[in-house]
Order: C-alpha cells, then sequence, then structure tokens
C-alpha cells in the first residue's frame, strides 16, 4: 500500500518534470544545491572528526541537527503546501486506515528532495565520533531517528498549517509572521549579542545553547552520540528516551491531527463581517479611479502578498541600524533604499489580480483611470512609509537637516517607480502566487526574460529619478543645505510629469494590451 | 431602430490557440429582446465564443457588434451596455459581496446615491444578505456564481452574456432568478446564455445555436431547431457520440 503511495508520487513528480521544462530545471537546481550541502555537511564533519575536539563536535551536530528539525517545522508554515501531490485529504477517498495514510506520507517525506538529503546529511555527522567505535555505532540509528523526528515533524507542521487552512485568516497570518521573524532573526539574535554584552565568551554561550538544546526535542536525538563518546552513559540513556517519546509524541498529535483533519476537511468557518462595511469602497468616489484606488489600497492593507512588499519598509532601517550604526551612511540613506524596493514592487500589478483580471477588462474601465486608480492605491500606503521612515531615521540619527533632500532623493525615486511601473504592468504579467496562497510560494514558469526585465524597469526608474537623486548627492557632498530643498522640488516636478506621461502611455498601451495580458495569465499554472 | 439592430451579431469569428482552432467561424445573431441559448458538448468553444463576444478574447478574424456597437473598435462603449458573467474566471474574491458589488457598480460609474439600494436589491434577489459582509473566498461555488451574476447585472445592461450561470446554484435560487431574467427580457432586456441543461434552455430560452467543434450546427427559435422532438434528442442527434450500453458487466450489482 504505501509502496503504491510512493510509486505514484515519483510518477506526478515525472509527469510535472517532463511537461514543464522550467520545473525540471527548478528541480534540476534543487538537486544540485542538495548536492552541494552534503558535500558541505561532509567537509564540516571530516574537518571536525580531524579536529577530534568533542566540545566543538558535540556543539555543531546539536546545533545543526536542532536547525535542521526546528527548519522542518518552519519550513511548511512557510511555504503552504510544500509537497502536496500527495496529502491526508487526497489519500482520504482510498480505503487506507490512518495508521497507512501516516506511513505512506512518511515514506513519501522521507524519499523526497528534502528528506534522502536530511537523512545522507544525518547519518555523515556519524563520522565525527570515528575515534569513539560505540558511539559510531549508535550514531548511526540516532541518525535515522533523527531525520524521522523531522520528517514527521514537518508532515505534523503540514497538517496543521493545512487545517489551518479553514481558518484562511489565521494561515496567511501565520505565514506573514514567520517570514518576518526568519528575516529578522539575524538582527534580532545580533541585538541579543550585543545585549547579552561581550562579558560572556561566544564560544561559551553557543555550547551553552547546544548543552540546553541536547535536553530538549529536537536536539536529543543528536546529543546521544557526545555524550557516549564523552563517557556519559547515564544522559546518553536519557537522550535516547526523550527522543524516542519525541517521536511517539509527535507521531500521536499527527495522528490526532489528522483525524480531525480528515472528518473536518477544509472546514471553511465563514467570519463575516456586519453588512453595510464597506470600507474603503463606501469612501472613495465612484468611477474606474475610486473603484480601482478602493480595491488596490484595500488589497495593499489586507493582501499578504503585497503586505510582504511592505515588511521591507521598517526591515531595511532596522537592517542597517545593526550593520552599520546609527550615523553611518547606509542608515541615513534607509528612505532612499526603502523608496527604490517600493518603486518598483507594482511593475507587473496585474499579475495579482490573477484572472479576476477579466472582471476589470469587463467592465469596460478607460486605461488611464485603472492606471491611475493602482498608482494612487500604492502611493497612499507607499508615500506616507516612505516619508516615515525618512522622518524617523534622520531624527534618530540627529540629521534633520538632510531630511529635504533625503526626502528629495527618496520621493523621487518612488514618483519615477510609480510612472514607470503604469506602463511596465500594462506590458508585463508574471506567475505570481494565487490569492490565498501562501505568499511564500515560488511559482513555476518564472522565466529569465521576467527576470531580466526587471532590471529594465530599475533603469528606467533610475533615470527619471536622476535629476533629484544627483541634485540631493551634490548637496551633500557640497554640504549646501538647500540643494535638499531643490532636490525636493525637483522630485515632486519631475515625478508629477513622469506619472502623467506614464498614466496616459501605460493607460493607451492597456486597452490594447488587456486581452492579451489576460491570455497570458490565464495560462499560469497558478490560474 | 433598436428593435432591428439584433442585440449581438458575431459574424465570421475565428480563434485558434496555438494551431488548433477552438472557434472556426461562427455567425450567430441574437435579436433584442430574445432569451438565447447557447449549447455544446465540452470543448465546443462556447466560453471562446461568449469571451470574444464580451471584448475579453481578441478574435483572429471576424468581427462582435452589440446593439450596433463593434465590441473591437469602441469596446468601452460596448462594453457599458454587456453585463458579463464569465465562465472559469476569477472575482476579486478578498473582498466581502457586498464590497465586490459596490466595487463593480463603481467601476461602471454609477452614481454614489444609487449605488446602495442596487447592491441591496441584487443581495436579496441572489438570496446573499446573510453572505453580505462574508470574503467572497469563504463563498460555496453556488454563492460565487450568484455573485458574479449579480456584478454582470449591477448597471443594468442592455444585453447580458451569461456563461454557464446556473451551474451549482440551488433549485430555490436558480428559480428565483429565472423569474428575474423573465422579467429583463420582458422589459427589452436580451441575454445570452450558455447552458449544459437542455431542459433549463428548452423552458427559459426562445432561441437556441448548437455549436460543436467551433460551428454552429443549428440556429433558430428553439422550436425551429428541435422540430417536434425535445431538445435534449435533437442535440444528441446533431452532435452525436450517444452509447447504448448499459455499463461493463463488473459493475452490475446483481
Amino acid at each position: 500500500m504505501v509502496a503504491t503511495v510512493l510509486r505514484l508520487r515519483y510518477r506526478i513528480l515525472g509527469n510535472i518534470l517532463s511537461r514543464n521544462p522550467w520545473q525540471l530545471v527548478g528541480f534540476c537546481l534543487g538537486v544540485l544545491s542538495a548536492l552541494w550541502l552534503l558535500a558541505l555537511v561532509a567537509f564540516a564533519m571530516i574537518a571536525l572528526a580531524g579536529l577530534g575536539d568533542a566540545s566543538v563536535s558535540r556543539m555543531v551536530v546539536v546545533l545543526g541537527g536542532s536547525a535542521l528539525v526546528a527548519g522542518w517545522v518552519i519550513g511548511p508554515l512557510l511555504i503552504a503546501g510544500m509537497d502536496t501531490t500527495v496529502d491526508a485529504g487526497r489519500l482520504a477517498p482510498f480505503p487506507l486506515t490512518r495508521r497507512q495514510v501516516m506511513l505512506a506520507l512518511t515514506g513519501t517525506g522521507a524519499t523526497g528532495v528534502p528528506g534522502i538529503t536530511t537523512t545522507l546529511a544525518a547519518l555523515i555527522t556519524a563520522i565525527v565520533w570515528w575515534r569513539s567505535p560505540v558511539a559510531l555505532l549508535v550514531a548511526v540509528p540516532c541518525a535515522l531517528l533523527g531525520a524521522l523526528v523531522c520528517v514527521i515533524a514537518g508532515r505534523l507542521a503540514g497538517t496543521l498549517s493545512a487545517s489551518l487552512g479553514g481558518n484562511r485568516r489565521g494561515r496567511e497570518l501565520v505565514g506573514t509572521l514567520a517570514l518576518g521573524l526568519v528575516i529578522m532573526a539575524g538582527p534580532i539574535l545580533s541585538a541579543v549579542a550585543v545585549g547579552v554584552g561581550a562579558a560572556v565568551d561566544a564560544v561559551d554561550r553557543v555550547a551553552l545553547a547546544a548543552d540546553v538544546l541536547g535536553w530538549t526535542p529536537i536536539g536529543a536525538a543528536w546529543a546521544v552520540p557526545a555524550d557516549l563518546a564523552a563517557g556519559t552513559w547515564a544522559s546518553a540513556l536519557v537522550k535516547v528516551l526523550i527522543a524516542v517519546a519525541t517521536l511517539a509524541g509527535l507521531w500521536l498529535i499527527w495522528s490526532r491531527a489528522l483525524a480531525v483533519g480528515v472528518v473536518a476537511p477544509r472546514h471553511r468557518v465563514a467570519r463575516a463581517a456586519d453588512p453595510g462595511r464597506l470600507g474603503l469602497f463606501g469612501l472613495m468616489p465612484t468611477g474606474g479611479v475610486g473603484a480601482t484606488w478602493a480595491r488596490s489600497l484595500t488589497a495593499w492593507l489586507r493582501d499578504p502578498r503585497y503586505l510582504r512588499q511592505l515588511i521591507f519598509v521598517p526591515l531595511f532601517p532596522a537592517l542597517f541600524a545593526f550593520t552599520g550604526g546609527l550615523r553611518e551612511g547606509p542608515f541615513v540613506a534607509s528612505a532612499v533604499i526603502v523608496a527604490f524596493v517600493l518603486s518598483i514592487t507594482g511593475y507587473t500589478d496585474i499579475s495579482y489580480d490573477g484572472t479576476a483580471f477579466a472582471s476589470v477588462l469587463s467592465t469596460g474601465v478607460r486605461g488611464w483611470q485603472d492606471r491611475l486608480g493602482r498608482l494612487l492605491g500604492a502611493a497612499t500606503v507607499g508615500i506616507p512609509a516612505v516619508v516615515l521612515v525618512a522622518i524617523v531615521t534622520l531624527v534618530i540619527a540627529d540629521a534633520v537637516a538632510l531630511l529635504p533632500g533625503v526626502l528629495g532623493a527618496a520621493l523621487g525615486i518612488l514618483l519615477a517607480g510609480y510612472a514607470v511601473s503604469a506602463v511596465s504592468s500594462a506590458l508585463i504579467v508574471s506567475p505570481v502566487s494565487a490569492p490565498g496562497d501562501s505568499p511564500f510560494k515560488t511559482v513555476p514558469g518564472q522565466t529569465f526574460l521576467n527576470g531580466l526585465l526587471v532590471f529594465v524597469v530599475m533603469a528606467g526608474v533610475l533615470v527619471l529619478a536622476a535629476p533629484s537623486l544627483i541634485t540631493t548627492v551634490i548637496g551633500l557632498v557640497t554640504g549646501t543645505v538647500q540643494l535638499g530643498w531643490i532636490a525636493l522640488a525637483i522630485a515632486v516636478v519631475v515625478g508629477s510629469a513622469a506619472i502623467t506621461g506614464g498614466v496616459i502611455v501605460g493607460g493607451r498601451t492597456l486597452e490594447r494590451t488587456g486581452p492579451s495580458l489576460l491570455l497570458r495569465i490565464k495560462a499560469f499554472p497558478t490560474g | 431602430m433598436s428593435t432591428l439592430t439584433p442585440a449581438l451579431q458575431l459574424s465570421g469569428l475565428v480563434k485558434s490557440f496555438s494551431g488548433t482552432p477552438a472557434v472556426a467561424g461562427i455567425d450567430l445573431v441574437v435579436p433584442a429582446g430574445s432569451f438565447y441559448g447557447l449549447v455544446g458538448p465540452n470543448g465546443a468553444g462556447k466560453t471562446t465564443t461568449l469571451s470574444m463576444a464580451t471584448g475579453l478574447l481578441q478574435p483572429d478574424a471576424g468581427s462582435a457588434h452589440v446593439h450596433g456597437v463593434d465590441v473591437w473598435a469602441q469596446p468601452v462603449e460596448a462594453k457599458r451596455i454587456i453585463g458579463n458573467l464569465a465562465d472559469g474566471v476569477r472575482l476579486f474574491d478578498r473582498l466581502t459581496g457586498e464590497q465586490l458589488l459596490t466595487y463593480t457598480a463603481m467601476m461602471f460609474g454609477i452614481p454614489r446615491p444609487e449605488i446602495a439600494g442596487r447592491v441591496g436589491d441584487l443581495l436579496d434577489l441572489m438570496d446573499l444578505r446573510e453572505a453580505a459582509g462574508t470574503i467572497v473566498a469563504d463563498y460555496s461555488a453556488g454563492m460565487t456564481k450568484k455573485i458574479a451574476l449579480a456584478c454582470a447585472l449591477v448597471h443594468a445592461p442592455r444585453l447580458l452574456v451569461l456563461d454557464e450561470p446556473f451551474e451549482s446554484v440551488d433549485p430555490v435560487s436558480a428559480a428565483n432568478i429565472e423569474d428575474v431574467l423573465r422579467g429583463y427580457t420582458r422589459s427589452g432586456g436580451s441575454i445570452i446564455i450558455s447552458s449544459h441543461s437542455m431542459d433549463l434552455v428548452q423552458r427559459m430560452c426562445d432561441h437556441v445555436a448548437v455549436i460543436a467543434a467551433g460551428r454552429v450546427l443549428a440556429a433558430g427559435t428553439v422550436d425551429e431547431v428541435r422540430g417536434g422532438e425535445t431538445l435534449q434528442d435533437r442535440f444528441i442527434d446533431l452532435v452525436g457520440g450517444r452509447h447504448t450500453s448499459e455499463g461493463p458487466q463488473w459493475l452490475r450489482q446483481s
């Protein structure tokens, strides 16, 4: 039975890969990077084995193993539906016991590229213990145990995130928060490290973390060989028990989660707003511009695929503050960088409509109305965000005198970006994740050409923003504060002119290209 | 004059997708005030034809006129008078039903004071009052069809183009919608509707066209096309492919 499901899974994979060459390329890259990772692990382990320092070995193996387990848990939350070719919901119609379903899913999880890589990497770590035959011998089953914990924890996380699917908002929220955490992990950790202070030696702290993790469910299996090598048999035994109990516990919880999930599959908890709550649709003026503005702004405020772009607004200043310090160039220029990122987010804005673009097309709204509406939606979020970042960073950096210049450069870029996007999004659509899917899902079909077009769009933005940008730079270099004000004025004037041109040209283009854009969107795998 | 100009006139429409013809020369005349059924087997080209008639899909050749307005030469003017329920496309389903209807009304530039009244009427009509505040993504398939139909009606179009409007819609709602559509044609509106339900087309429509493999096999009033038979039998005669076996032996229960 399990074998049948495994064959099914490889048959599906084969069909997908033979149908779509780009997915084949992606798959090959995945396999190559897996091999590269394995080679790195092998190299590191051989180095560790040669080094022969047991405490360092323990540190690396336990931390690495724990990170692996954590990755398997967080992965499915980030990439909703990482491997849904075979999942419990799809197996539900077949006469399989829940145990058989779980075995089949464990099997498919362990035999995918990540599963195989994890298992091999875990086995390679055993090399480290070659000096101690007992540890080496025990390390093999422990590695398999650890890999199994990874797979089942991943499956459990997948099941839980899928059953959150009933609560769509919840899943979207969890996904966004998880990505925020992952991105901010570096800065947060370095802040904590700075906060804790250099009083404790860094290596000691890491070793301590490894010791603690070894007693927890995610680290226990990896710590057993280290304990054996050190001769602490009792703690090794306890850790074996912890690891086995972890596996059993995960299996039980997963079983319960599946039982609930299959009985009430994808139950939709419709959370109704009060009737009459029109949101922005009650505020904006009627007509094509107002309607598009309201829809676009609603998406910017609520759609995770747009919100993901806004993560960068606080992220860049934070990153620059941690890496460069509060008085340094990058932090002071945060607003400019943020503006650059925000300016090109809408370069294929129609892609995010998906096939709902058909309803825009069938209303016969004029091209310039659509362009202006989308632009206003983006600007209602983007301009305040950039201004806010500029003011906050410059106040913190105690360089408020630079505000006009920084604002000039930032707004110059942002407005130029809106102008370029008004034209480019009437010409280009690219496959993006469907509304409701995880915004972090990688979508097949992103072509090389589309990748190049981003650079064309960026170049266009920089050319249009050049007057204010150059004025600001001259002002900064020569220390002429007045030039900052001139840059700001240039940004507003040139930006407004560019936007007017962009809306007119983009509008005319869209009226010509609309039907073919819809046809291309329909051909995308996400629909 | 408007009674003489057809509500929809398709002339020589052709469309191929990467070499495979989907629509191979379709001519249709939907008289003003008629309730026109478009029937055909799966893959006959119904959706492709209706997409070209509503300005969503550029034809390779041929033209579409709505009340005399060329859809592809004057798309904005044509689309103002078309109410379109397209099949196989999403809605902006992150909006609540009420927001989506309001949005659609705004897109057509309905004056603000009129919008709330129209939206309320349509929600009642589609039995969606309870679900007005629910996000459309959380609607069932039938509810989604109904809100899409409501969106097609909100600007009081002269021609309704409905692709599979009754798919997954419950019988009570379907009966209510049927009444409204009949009233609409009696008051001078025109409807073209694609459907797989021959009973429904025979009951509701006064005209019908049977298409298969991208061509019109028969067109005219329902009585002309069915010629004494039921529409179902006539359709199967025209399209062919009916099997008369009772299924394989192993499937029999006794």
